[in-house]
């Protein structure tokens, strides 16, 4: 999977799972999540749970940083750190 | 209106159709946090179940809401003799043969109460915990995640958010706020709604409610357990984990079609 085909694959289940009122393609990889879609901790619960079900990694107590939630890019980075 | 389970007095609400009818339903809430966040939903489907001619009751197990007691005092064999004290309550005062629906350790306590008695009408399982251990760990996390947040806002380093979310006494974990004892987390990790299969024999719904339209697995494998049972997905917000009004109909809607199809 290229990188541009996974940060695809987490714009599009943050949408489906935080039933956000958005076009997966209009966020930009480097745009501040928290801010812009106002992500709380019920939304990040639901982003963990998705990261883990969809690309089969599983976050650490240790791994949880407001820095990782903050882009796409940053998410991205801890999937592909995660799976390799 | 009070009924007595284990020598405590437990809150209920009976909610009764405006005919006569010869069926009811126990409501068996989530706990903690949950259940907070799910109260609203809960009594919308109290409502939307009894309009629907089928009587509702709902109630406070021992520990919770406005029943007596500390959440941390009692335990899921506790929690499991409150709802045959409901059903029995439920059964006085509408003559009428009794199901259980339940949410989250809710749907798996009362699953368990249809395992012992097989006169349970039916059974609407709304999301069931079918792995206690991954439900302590989604708790856990929910806290870790909390704590991270709340130290986000008040403008501290995040890094630390685990250690501090995770300084309960030793043997017991926190959920949000809800002491849960040693003896209590033991139970829960026990929890495995899938082996051994059920073996309640009557109509069986299993509601899974996320953002999919699918149904996870899980909650299939767990439905085919069932002699007699279905599996729905519906798609809704998570009732049980949002504070505040969240369109719930989607959910009441399913799970009253299904209930007047039985």
């Amino acid at each position: 999977m290229s990188d541009q085909q996974l940060k695809q694959q987490i714009k599009e289940m943050i949408v489906e799972r935080l039933f956000l009122d958005a076009d997966p393609n209009a966020i930009a990889d480097d745009e501040n999540l928290m801010e812009n879609y106002e992500i709380d901790s019920v939304n990040l619960f639901e982003i963990v749970v998705g990261l883990e079900e969809q690309f089969e990694i599983s976050f650490e107590d240790e791994d949880f940083s407001v820095d990782l939630f903050a882009t796409i890019d940053s998410l991205a980075e801890y999937v592909e750190r995660k799976r390799s | 209106m009070n009924f007595e389970s284990g020598g405590e007095p437990l809150h209920g609400v009976l909610h009764v159709p405006s005919e006569p009818t010869s069926r009811a339903l126990v409501l068996c809430h989530p706990f903690a946090e949950e259940k907070k966040c799910a109260h609203r939903t809960m009594v919308e489907a109290a409502r939307a179940i009894a309009e629907a001619g089928i009587a509702v009751l709902r109630f406070d197990h021992r520990g919770c809401g406005d029943s007596p007691g500390s959440f941390d005092a009692y335990d899921l064999c506790g929690w499991r003799e409150d709802i045959s004290g409901a059903l029995d309550c439920a059964a006085r005062e509408t003559t009428a043969e009794v199901g259980l629906l339940g949410l989250r350790l809710g749907a798996t306590l009362a699953a368990q109460v249809a395992e012992e008695l097989p006169d349970v009408a039916c059974l609407a399982l709304w999301e069931p915990i079918i792995d206690g251990e991954r439900y302590i760990k989604q708790n856990l996390r929910r806290s870790v995640i909390k704590a991270m947040m709340t130290r986000h806002e008040g403008g501290e380093e995040s890094e630390d958010a685990a250690a501090e979310a995770g300084a309960p006494a030793e043997g017991t974990v926190d959920f949000d706020g809800y002491s849960v004892p040693e003896a209590m987390r033991e139970q829960m990790e026990q929890i495995n709604l899938l082996a051994p299969p059920p073996s309640y024999a009557g109509p069986a719904l299993v509601l899974n409610i996320s953002a999919k339209d699918a149904i996870a697995e899980p909650m299939q494998q767990l439905a085919d357990a069932y002699e007699r049972g279905v599996a729905v997905a519906v798609r809704a917000e998570p009732v049980w984990q949002r504070i505040g009004v969240i369109d719930a109909e989607p959910i009441i809607s399913a799970t009253v079609d299904w209930l007047r199809r039985q």
